[in-house]
């Protein structure tokens, strides 16, 4: 039956959507099972599906992948999908019921009308209802996978060669008239265990409900769009404030983010100008152990600078002893066997080289030290479509070190600027700030048009997905003021409200339009219901029979009906019928 | 639309020969798909909130929001449709019989179901604007004027989430003759009646090329169409149908229903007598309906 086919290929049309979006999901993402599991049974119930409720049963499931989707995937790419998926499941459940009544594009304007209709309670509930935290916490991103980008562990002297990966990293999006800073350090990763090669990364506790304390204040806001990466903690300039309860920054500097971080995670900062916490916490017993016996030059080494008084007075003389080494920046440093070799043999190396190196120096002089990894630089992007948003690559990763000196608390050091040359005689600061330096005018058409896309996914992420519990908090006191006990009674006026609108929207919808179904509506209010079998003009005599003030107009009405029905009329021809009969229409009912 | 879920346990109106569905006489409750919906967003809800994912709250909203619609639409559905009575035709006790009913509709309405409680389910699938009329399935145990059990209307659409239906008592009567059953049937011969035109015992169309004298002209005067008349074989028995001796009366009511039906078809003349009633042989649709009708109420 055809009305059948076109409610089982809507269906299936739902089912592309879909795909298209699981094909996107990181198979090592807990929530990523469970949306394949129930893709793939609307899949198979659909092919399999014999009664009305199965049929049904398939709509639901694609809405329950499509919302476990939604949670997975936010961009905008992603967003556009799901609203075709949901519009699809939806004229697909539609199709069973009102079998023959409507075609396909009728089906789909129906479920738009639906899904219109339904708006306004969602939103009332969606801007008005206080949103809850996360009941409980959970590591939902996964422990491992292969994603490019930072890694806990810190081995540069395993690094024969590092090789750019020019993928973007993360985005950040900043109100107009503040300035994006192209030369700033975003901090992402800590590590401060070193066993005489590595620096590793402590994973810190996950704290039971987040930070607990949004921030609502006044610093500008700042949205950031991370790609998912191997670390639950993201890039940061070390001084924002958490937005949502979801965030939250650890002892060591470290901004953690609820959400996987297998997926693209979007999220709020506030700017915040004082110093951070985590600057001025003492050092803890990892971050002043000495590096172990292997590295005899190195120990004898920081032995000199053990002698100078203050951290301070350390820190500079190791700097002056680099600046007088023939350091060289180089991407391509070769095996190196440790960091004895490196300092005093190769001295040849890339970032991780020179921070490790200087961290342990510093470790060894008695100064604690520690590594940290993250982007320097970026680049500015200006999109078509708005403001101009800072890109961070995974070209862009870097590390630095942080060193505590009494008095000021962890102050950042990256030594990679002290190196004087690079293999190819560049300024080594020139090379550390490369990804700064790409020149517009040599960009290929994909990455203009992919600016151009990220420049719309990072408004979108900024007025849509940064809407979260701590905006809503700010949206509803700037709303209620002191008067927030009235939210109970505004969400439910409200609620009703947008019902009553929902349900008008639908009947303006579905009223028919076309002429003969409104005057047969008149009729029946006149107490003419056609028979079976009866025309219209037989009718609409019945009704001058039963109304004879009125038969003028029903016989005008039975005319122009018949003319509209039949006659070969040109398009100003019908107008003209048209209006002639919404005249005789509306006479009609003024005289009931 | 064939399994509804919906146990009537609301009584309907008092018998009517009409019912417009209206706000008194319209019940609604969530279907299970319903509860499967309710359920579905109670997960994305839970899912939203451990995720922070707007999108993900606001499509659990959206289900939310179309589970409110959805109740109203459903019950449009209904709302306004007239159920009224039709005459229903006479049928045999025990026997699939066709209840007609007349469904008045002011507007275009989705597929909902009728039934007579307790007996098959017919699936409208639209209902267009004016009046449709419907057979709906039932059976009678007992003879006599019945009234069939209450009929339900019922549906789903346009959602599947709710199930909205309404009872109605028609107040119009179906008749219902004995159950058929073969058995002892006592026969009598009627006095015999002189032949002659004024005997004719039925009427049916006039056939062309008819005898003018065969003509019911009387009837005819009366301004009904024309009819020719049926008259008794002098050469066939008549014979006059009794209770046999012995048997209960309501078996031998069926032994007659059954004997009755099966001499009307061979074409037979005959007649009937039982209790105070007697019918003089005869043959025809008219006298096999009397005959019965008779047998049913008496």
């Amino acid at each position: 039956m055809s009305h059948q086919r076109h409610a089982s290929s809507l269906a299936w049309w739902a089912l592309v959507p879909l795909g298209l979006q699981c094909i996107a999901l990181n198979g090592s993402a807990p929530l990523t099972w469970p949306t394949w599991a129930l893709v793939l049974c609307a899949l198979f119930k659909l092919r399999e599906c014999r009664r009305p409720f199965d049929r049904r049963l398939v709509a639901l499931l694609q809405l329950l992948s499509t919302g476990l989707l939604a949670a997975q995937l936010q961009g905008l790419w992603a967003s556009v999908l799901q609203l075709v998926a949901v519009l699809l499941a939806l004229a697909g459940l539609l199709g069973h019921e009102l079998a023959g009544a409507l075609t396909f594009r009728g089906f789909l304007q129906r479920s738009l009308q639906l899904l219109a209709a339904a708006l306004p309670l969602a939103l009332v509930l969606f801007l008005f209802v206080p949103r809850l935290p996360p009941l409980w916490t959970t590591e939902l991103g996964p422990s491992r996978g292969a994603v490019s980008g930072l890694s806990p562990d810190l081995d540069p002297l395993s690094i024969a060669e590092l090789t750019l990966v020019d993928g973007s990293a993360a985005r950040v999006l900043v109100p107009e008239g503040q300035t994006l800073p192209m030369d700033a350090y975003w901090r992402v990763l800590v590590h401060e265990q070193f066993d005489g090669r590595r620096w590793q990364h402590r994973d810190p506790p996950v704290p039971r409900s987040g930070s607990g304390r949004p921030q609502v204040g006044e610093g500008a806001s700042q949205w950031w769009v991370v790609e998912p990466s191997a670390t639950r903690a993201v890039p940061w300039d070390g001084s924002a404030l958490p937005t949502s309860p979801d965030q939250w920054i650890t002892p060591e500097g470290e901004l953690l983010v609820g959400a996987a971080s297998r997926q693209r995670r979007s999220f709020r900062l506030q700017s915040n100008q004082r110093v951070a916490a985590w600057q001025q916490r003492p050092p803890v017993p990892s971050e002043r152990q000495a590096p172990p016996e292997s590295l005899p030059r190195l120990k004898a080494l920081a032995r000199q600078f053990r002698r100078l008084p203050t951290g301070r007075e350390r820190l500079e003389a190791v700097e002056n002893w680099f600046r007088r080494q023939s350091f060289r920046y180089s991407l391509q440093p070769g095996a190196v066997k440790d960091l004895d070799a490196f300092l005093f043999d190769q001295q040849e190396g890339f970032c991780g080289h020179y921070a490790s190196a200087l961290a342990a120096l510093m470790r060894a002089a008695d100064v604690p030290a520690r590594v940290v990894s993250g982007y320097q630089g970026g680049h500015v992007v200006q999109p078509i479509s708005g403001n101009r948003y800072l890109e961070l690559r995974q070209s862009d990763a870097h590390a630095w070190v942080e060193v505590w000196l009494k008095g000021e608390g962890w102050q950042r050091v990256d030594p990679t600027l002290w190196a004087t040359t690079t293999t190819m005689g560049l300024p080594a600061a020139a090379v550390a700030a490369e990804s700064g330096q790409r020149q517009e005018g040599n960009v290929p058409w994909w990455r203009w048009l992919q600016w151009q896309w990220w420049g719309l996914d990072l408004a979108w992420t900024r007025w849509w997905l940064s809407f979260d519990q701590s905006s809503q908090q700010a949206w509803l006191q700037m709303l209620f003021g002191a008067q927030l006990r009235w939210l109970g009674a505004t969400v439910v006026v409200s609620g009703f409200v947008a019902v009553a609108g929902g349900w008008l929207l639908l009947r303006m919808g579905i009223r028919p339009r076309s002429p003969l179904v409104q005057s047969l509506r008149l009729l029946t209010r006149l107490g003419a219901v056609p028979l079976q079998g009866e025309s219209f003009l037989r009718l609409c005599r019945r009704a001058a029979q039963m109304h004879p003030d009125r038969a003028t107009l029903l016989e005008a009405m039975a005319d122009q009906q018949q003319l509209l029905a039949h006659a070969p009329l040109t398009s100003a021809q019908r107008r003209h019928h048209l209006r002639q009969w919404r005249k005789i229409r509306s006479r009609l009912r003024r005289r009931r | 639309m064939v399994h509804r879920t919906a146990k009537p346990f609301f009584k309907p109106s008092r018998p009517c020969a009409e019912l417009t569905l209206g706000h008194r006489s319209l019940y609604i409750i969530p279907s299970r798909f319903g509860a499967l919906w309710i359920a579905a967003a109670g997960v994305l809800l839970l899912v939203a909130i451990q995720t922070g994912s707007n999108s993900t709250l606001l499509l659990a909203f959206v289900m939310l929001g179309l589970m409110v619609l959805a109740m109203f639409l459903t019950h449009d559905t209904l709302q306004g449709l007239t159920l009224r009575c039709d005459q229903p035709a006479p049928t045999f006790a025990a026997e699939p019989a066709d209840y007609p009913l007349q469904l008045e509709s002011s507007s275009a309405r989705p597929r909902c179901s009728l039934r007579v409680q307790g007996h098959g389910v017919v699936v409208c699938d639209r209902l267009t604007p004016g009046t449709t009329p419907l057979s709906l399935p039932w059976f009678a145990e007992n003879r006599g004027w019945q009234l069939p059990p209450p009929v339900q209307i019922e549906t789903i659409a346009p959602l599947g989430l709710f199930i909205c239906w309404g009872r109605w008592q028609p107040e119009q009567p179906q008749l219902i003759w004995p159950r058929r059953q073969q058995g002892p049937v006592a026969e009598l011969q009627p006095p015999r009646l002189r032949d002659g035109l004024e005997e004719w015992q039925d009427l049916r169309p006039v056939r062309e090329g008819e005898r003018p004298a065969l003509v019911d002209w009387a009837s005819a005067a009366r301004g009904r169409p024309l009819q020719a008349k049926v008259f008794n074989d002098p050469e066939e028995p008549d014979v006059i149908l009794a209770p046999a001796s012995g048997v209960p009366l309501e078996a031998a009511r069926e032994h007659l229903a059954d004997r009755i039906w099966r001499l009307h078809h061979s074409g037979a003349c005959y007649g009937l007598q039982i209790q105070s009633i007697s019918l003089a042989p005869s043959k025809g649709v008219r006298h096999r309906d009397a005959c019965l009708e008779a047998l049913a109420t008496v």
